[in-house]
């Protein structure tokens, strides 16, 4: 196949206008002024809206008296892909199975939400929550405390009304 | 059939469709077992009577009537059976229906979960869901004594524990009370299982969570927990146990099988005797110099000024050893004695008990007078016992000996501030730091038997193997490799690489090991005569 070279018309410097084509780009640029939809949201006066299985730092639930409900049954470490879990089981003065030590290191944390899915007791959760800043690395490992403390709402993995996805 | 009309002493028949020769008399569930295949069962154990309670076993004989219990029908030659058959499987599912009419189902809170049986068939073949309407009857706990818990609301009345007491320990303790579904395992009197040497064995053969041990109780998940295999330390019976450790702690002790030293079982004493394998204040580092010159050094420059001191000696050389030391590091200890110098004395100190403690049912095993694993194995290799019966005392002469004195393992409690002082040279191999090794020269961290492997020898002469169930603290070295570098120093040969190559070297030298291995060992041990005969 002959090779053939195609020239471009271009009209020459200094004898054409760019007016045109600028006030077009700037109609646009301006119209969005004007538009009502916008994206930018005003954090941290204005807060963000997450998704019902949005998953963040982890929660204990606890009974009304104060105990956690948790049974040291050793189902969440087992299940951690990311082995942040560390756990040491005990019984209490009324003889029921409790965790003497519940550690997650959120820093190994992967969010997966596996420990909310296999607790036999519901007992821990992962959350609808992600400020979690803090000034120095140790503090992100949670303690039993901790996570009792925590009160923001927690993840659906489920629709409760269909809990077995059937 | 044998043609001179006696019946041949093995029948054949097919199970599943495989077809299976076992000895005459074999239970349909033993001859299930050497295809691989596992009936279910609860009230079967192979140590004990079979009452054929349970009813998970039964299987489809063809020709029978009805389903026969596996555990109690005997193998007949030409016998067809199904153990999956739809019919036995419809049956498992209704006894497993059964069985959880009243079962608690706390598997998240029960000490079996992981290892229960009663999960592993409801896992596999059990209903998706039970139909029961009615509320379940509950019981609670109750303390048997002794170091077992029962949970009446997880029995499976299956009796072993029941048998185990009436049949093995001779010592009937338990039994069965109440019928129906308000049956329940009960003891006789307030004392329970109090005194009874052997009543842990219930914990193991309880097939569910209903026995469980106090000691254990909700300390670890049975999937957490890593295995090795090991001999007991707590007395020269040597019974084959696990070490059941987590992280790089021992959690408890459970008898492994051995027909010919312990077979299903192990006393209470030996295992409730395993916290001083996670002791701590060890001995970390090599160190060398008496007192205030006492300092810290490496390995290599340790070893190095050692072997030099022991090139030059002239003096004589007395060495006290424990008896908790693997047959390698005795053996080692005295042939590097043999290269280094004359002896003078090797002897080691042991605590005794007053007396036996036999398990009545399964005559083999004692718990032994000695309380330590290797007191023969050290006779074996020419140490002899001194000091009273509770592992003190008898050191006078060592305390004062003027040449070399090496020190592996013994702890040296009792002994006075001078001991060693007037040593030309004094050796402490040890594990613990103890206020004995202040005289040494050197300080040689060594490993406790739980973080190394070695063969102890017990009282019936049987050479037995143990594996490594721990990580060594610190710089801790197992005693054979220690003294095996220093002997190559000496004769510049090798060092042993592991504690088979140990155990070779011994060999070679020992008349009484000759021949033997750690593979011709083997897991379950050699008696030191059937080696040789």
């Amino acid at each position: 196949m002959a090779i053939s070279v195609k020239v471009m018309r271009r009209p020459e410097p200094g004898r054409t206008s760019y007016m045109r084509a600028t006030l077009k780009g700037l109609s646009l640029t301006f119209k969005h002024l004007l538009k009502v939809d916008k994206v930018t949201l005003q954090y941290p006066e204005d807060q963000p809206e997450l998704h019902p299985r949005w998953r963040g730092t982890h929660r204990m639930e606890v009974h009304a008296d104060g105990r956690p409900k948790c049974v040291a049954c050793g189902l969440c470490p087992t299940v951690c892909p990311a082995n942040c879990i560390r756990l040491v089981g005990g019984e209490d003065d009324q003889g029921n199975r409790y965790p003497i030590v519940y550690e997650i290191d959120e820093f190994r944390c992967i969010f997966c939400g596996m420990c909310q899915e296999v607790c036999p007791v519901e007992a821990i959760h992962v959350g609808r929550h992600f400020e979690n800043a803090e000034y120095t690395r140790d503090r992100f490992v949670y303690d039993l405390d901790r996570l009792m403390e925590q009160d923001h709402p927690t993840t659906l993995l489920w629709d409760p009304s269909d809990s077995r996805s059937e | 059939m044998a043609s001179n009309g006696r019946k041949a002493d093995t029948v054949t028949l097919t199970i599943d469709g495989r077809e299976v020769a076992v000895p005459r008399g074999t239970s349909l569930l033993q001859a299930a077992a050497a295809l691989g295949i596992e009936v279910p069962h609860y009230c079967y154990h192979p140590g004990l009577s079979a009452p054929a309670q349970c009813r998970i076993c039964l299987v489809e004989v063809e020709g029978a009537p009805k389903l026969q219990p596996s555990c109690v029908t005997i193998a007949q030659d030409g016998q067809t059976v199904h153990t999956d058959s739809e019919l036995a499987r419809g049956m498992r599912q209704g006894v497993l229906e059964f069985y959880l009419v009243n079962h608690p189902l706390d598997c998240p809170i029960c000490d079996m979960s992981g290892e229960c049986s009663l999960q592993d068939y409801v896992f596999a073949e059990g209903r998706e869901r039970g139909r029961a309407q009615e509320p379940k009857r509950v019981f609670g706990r109750d303390d048997f004594g002794g170091d077992v818990l029962y949970y009446g609301d997880r029995c499976v009345m299956c009796t072993r524990c029941v048998r185990f007491m009436d049949e093995v320990a001779r010592d009937s303790r338990l039994t069965v009370v109440e019928r129906g579904d308000r049956a329940v395992i009960d003891t006789f009197f307030d004392s329970g299982l109090d005194g009874a040497s052997f009543a842990g064995n219930v914990v193991d053969i309880c097939p569910v969570g209903a026995l469980v041990s106090k000691d254990f109780l909700h300390k670890a998940r049975a999937w957490d927990l890593d295995h090795a295999p090991s001999v007991c330390p707590n007395c020269s019976q040597g019974c084959n146990i696990e070490l059941h450790t987590r992280d790089n702690l021992v959690q408890r002790l459970k008898p492994r099988e051995n027909p010919e030293v312990n077979g299903h079982w192990m006393c209470d004493y030996g295992r409730s005797r395993y916290e001083w394998m996670n002791r701590t204040g060890r001995i970390e580092r090599p160190a060398m110099g008496r007192g205030e010159e006492r300092s810290e050094a490496d390995w290599p420059g340790t070893l190095e000024a050692l072997a030099a001191r022991l090139a030059g000696n002239e003096g004589e050389i007395a060495i006290v050893a424990s008896p908790f030391c693997s047959v390698e590091a005795l053996g080692a200890l005295s042939q590097l004695a043999k290269e280094a110098g004359e002896a003078a004395a090797a002897v080691f100190r042991s605590p005794r008990a007053g007396d036996e403690d036999p398990l009545p049912g399964f005559p083999l095993l004692v718990r032994r007078r000695d309380l330590a694993p290797n007191v023969d194995g050290a006779r074996l290799l020419g140490y002899a016992r001194t000091g009273t019966d509770d592992g003190s005392g008898g050191l006078d002469e060592v305390a004062a000996h003027r040449g070399v004195v090496f020190v592996l393992g013994d702890d040296l409690n009792d002994q006075p501030d001078d001991f060693g002082a007037a040593a030309d040279l004094f050796v402490y191999l040890g594990t613990f730091d103890s206020p004995a090794a202040r005289n040494a020269d050197f300080v040689l961290p060594v490993t406790t038997f739980a973080e190394e492997e070695g063969t102890f020898v017990n009282a019936q002469r049987r050479v037995q193997r143990f594996g490594q169930g721990l990580r060594a603290p610190g710089s801790a070295r197992p005693a054979w490799l220690v003294l095996g570098a220093l002997l190559a120093f000496l004769k510049s040969g090798k060092t042993p690489a592991n504690a088979a190559e140990a155990f070779a070297a011994l060999a070679d030298e020992i008349p009484a090991l000759s021949g033997m291995s750690h593979e011709s060992i083997g897991p379950g041990g050699v008696r030191l005569e059937a080696a040789h005969a």
